[in-house]
């Protein structure tokens, strides 16, 4: 990590990384998988449960900054 | 009975001889036997750290909670995911290189010489012993009770066949067998968990995923959002659970097998493997499982009225509600190979536990503090016979008191293993990080954790402001940490250079 932190792009990579953490965070605390009084719950192509269209954007997003960190810009690659 | 039994034995022969094959095949020195060599690549090490993590709990625990309170608990997946991949993308690089460049066989041995302290040496090999064990009997009696399940035969002759695979894989193999049987097994629990959760969405719901959820919409809404239809998973809970996962990266049976890679480029390509396969795939499946398809085939409120008229409790029968499902509803002869599936979860992680706890004790307890020149031949033997003593006293413990197990496990073992957490980054990543500092923060982190779950007048955990233990704890640990770093003398400038300018300068040149 130390590497990391140490260059520009190291430090994009982890305030990408930090600040998805942080929004999903908000969504949760703000209630953002609850289902509010008389409406159904959320549900992606019929099945896909809003705890795990968010789990699963959250794993993409660390997905692609790794890709693009990791395979392009990580000093020890 | 005769059929169940066989392929059991099978099951069974096939992991004993792949046991005696690594024996044969080894170099008989403490490195081979603890660290597989170092040689170990991306794809062994995948299913080593993805199975050693993925343990029975995977099967009951995980879609049982789903089950009962709705998708909630599915962030402390989220939280692994994002905790395991960090450790092999912050951390494992350095103390990959750290051990390889010194020779270091263990995590705690890394930290013990960072630190310049034999006494912060003894404070994590007991603390992170005392932390782990109790997994390592809560496995084959997890084993048992689906042994007993399937076959009729008593608990305890299921948890000794898991026992005497276990000792077998462990003794003879070390840590290069039991890596690559992780592959094996988690072929055979993937086919299992995976296989299963097909055969029934086709034998009982025809319009597929999306006809348990309209079932579920229909009969129990609440299961398919949070807070659940208990209002458990409110939203504080929630984001509790996803720090809580977070904190996987310190587990010492996952630290340790960052120390058995190959080469640095298996750190590059390590986190893809977690996020595609580990995070958008495998815990996928007892998600599907526990949250849709379960309540979908057998409706809690089925389930526990067949729990109550059985003398049985719904949180129990919800623990194996995905067996009682596969059990009713496919042939017999899947039943033996999902719990094949169970005795390859349970085994895979309870063996990478084992190996873990047996090197603490040899090369930290034994050759660290009381014969530091030991040869290597001894440091072996200890390691084995150190696999036998955690056996019989981690199944003592569990067989003892199972009901305290349970607690044990999420409220104490996560908590503790946390505690080594910043004496672990802080010794990596920070050269003004102190051993003062290490001591005194860990110790006061499992004393305080110790405190807080033994002084609870009421039922109330006063000390830890009833909140998950790790929260105050850890937050506690941390800051004692930064503050005596800052008031004691910074390391040496020897320990500097080992420990940090040597790490770089190899990590850069190392191809």
């Amino acid at each position: 990590m130390r590497e990391i932190m140490g260059h520009a792009a190291g430090r994009v990579y982890l305030a990408v990384l930090f600040l998805s953490v942080i929004a999903l965070m908000a969504f949760i605390v703000t209630g953002g998988l609850e289902t509010a009084a008389g409406e159904e719950p959320f549900l992606l192509f019929g099945w896909m449960t809003m705890s795990l269209v968010v789990g699963a954007l959250f794993v993409v997003v660390w997905l692609i900054a790794y890709l693009a960190y990791f395979f392009f810009f990580w000093p020890y690659r | 009975m005769v059929f169940e039994i066989t392929a059991l034995t099978a099951f069974g022969l096939i992991i004993i001889a792949l046991a005696a094959y690594g024996y044969k095949v080894s170099a008989k020195t403490a490195e081979d036997y603890m660290l597989a060599g170092r040689t170990i690549g991306v794809v062994v090490m995948f299913f080593f750290v993805l199975f050693a993590i993925s343990s029975s709990w995977t099967f009951y625990g995980f879609p049982g909670m789903l089950y009962l309170h709705g998708p909630g608990y599915v962030f402390f997946i989220w939280g692994s995911v994002a905790g395991f991949a960090g450790l092999y993308m912050f951390l494992g690089p350095r103390l990959w290189a750290l051990a390889k460049i010194n020779r270091f066989l263990s995590p705690v041995e890394a930290l013990a010489e960072r630190y310049e302290s034999k006494g912060l040496r003894m404070v994590l090999a007991i603390s992170i012993l005392a932390f782990i064990v109790p997994y390592v009997g809560i496995q084959p009696l997890g084993v048992g009770a689906g042994f007993q399940a399937l076959t009729g035969l008593p608990t305890m002759w299921g948890a000794g066949y898991t026992v005497v695979l276990l000792v077998v894989l462990v003794l003879l193999g070390g840590m290069r067998i039991v890596a690559w049987v992780n592959i094996f097994l988690g072929v055979v629990y993937v086919t299992a968990l995976l296989g299963s959760l097909i055969w029934i969405v086709q034998a009982t719901l025809p319009g597929g995923l999306s006809e348990a959820a309209q079932r579920l919409m229909e009969s129990e809404p609440a299961l398919l959002s949070a807070p659940g239809p208990y209002g458990e998973f409110a939203p504080v809970l929630v984001a509790g659970t996803f720090v809580v996962g977070l904190l996987a990266f310190s587990w010492p049976h996952v630290v340790i097998g960052a120390m058995t890679a190959r080469d640095k480029h298996l750190f590059k390509w390590f986190p893809l493997l977690v996020f595609v396969f580990g995070g958008l795939f495998f815990y996928v499946i007892p998600f599907v499982w526990g949250s849709l398809v379960a309540p979908a085939v057998l409706p809690p409120a089925e389930l526990a009225q067949q729990a109550a008229a059985a003398g049985s409790t719904l949180e129990i029968e919800a623990d194996r509600v995905v067996q009682t499902i596969i059990t009713r509803t496919l042939p017999g002869w899947f039943g033996v190979f999902v719990l094949m599936g169970v005795i390859a979860a349970a085994v895979s992680t309870a063996a990478v536990q084992l190996m873990t706890s047996s090197i603490i004790v040899a090369r930290d307890v034994v050759q660290g503090i009381f014969k530091p020149d030991a040869s290597d031949r001894q440091i072996t033997a200890w390691a084995r016979w150190a696999v036998i003593a955690v056996v019989v006293l981690s199944l003592t413990v569990s067989i003892l008191d199972t009901g305290l197990m349970a607690l044990y496990l999420t409220d104490v073992s996560i908590p503790g293993f946390a505690q080594w957490a910043p004496a672990l980054v802080g010794g990596l990543l920070w050269k003004r990080g102190t051993r003062e500092a290490a001591i005194v923060a860990t110790s006061v982190g499992v004393v305080y954790l110790a405190l807080g779950l033994l002084i609870t007048p009421g039922g109330s955990r006063v000390l830890l402001f009833d909140l998950h233990p790790v929260v105050p704890t850890l937050a506690v640990n941390v800051v004692v940490y930064i503050v005596v770093s800052f008031l004691t003398p910074r390391p040496s400038e020897e320990i500097q250079t080992q420990f940090f300018d040597e790490v770089d300068e190899f990590l850069r040149s190392e191809s």
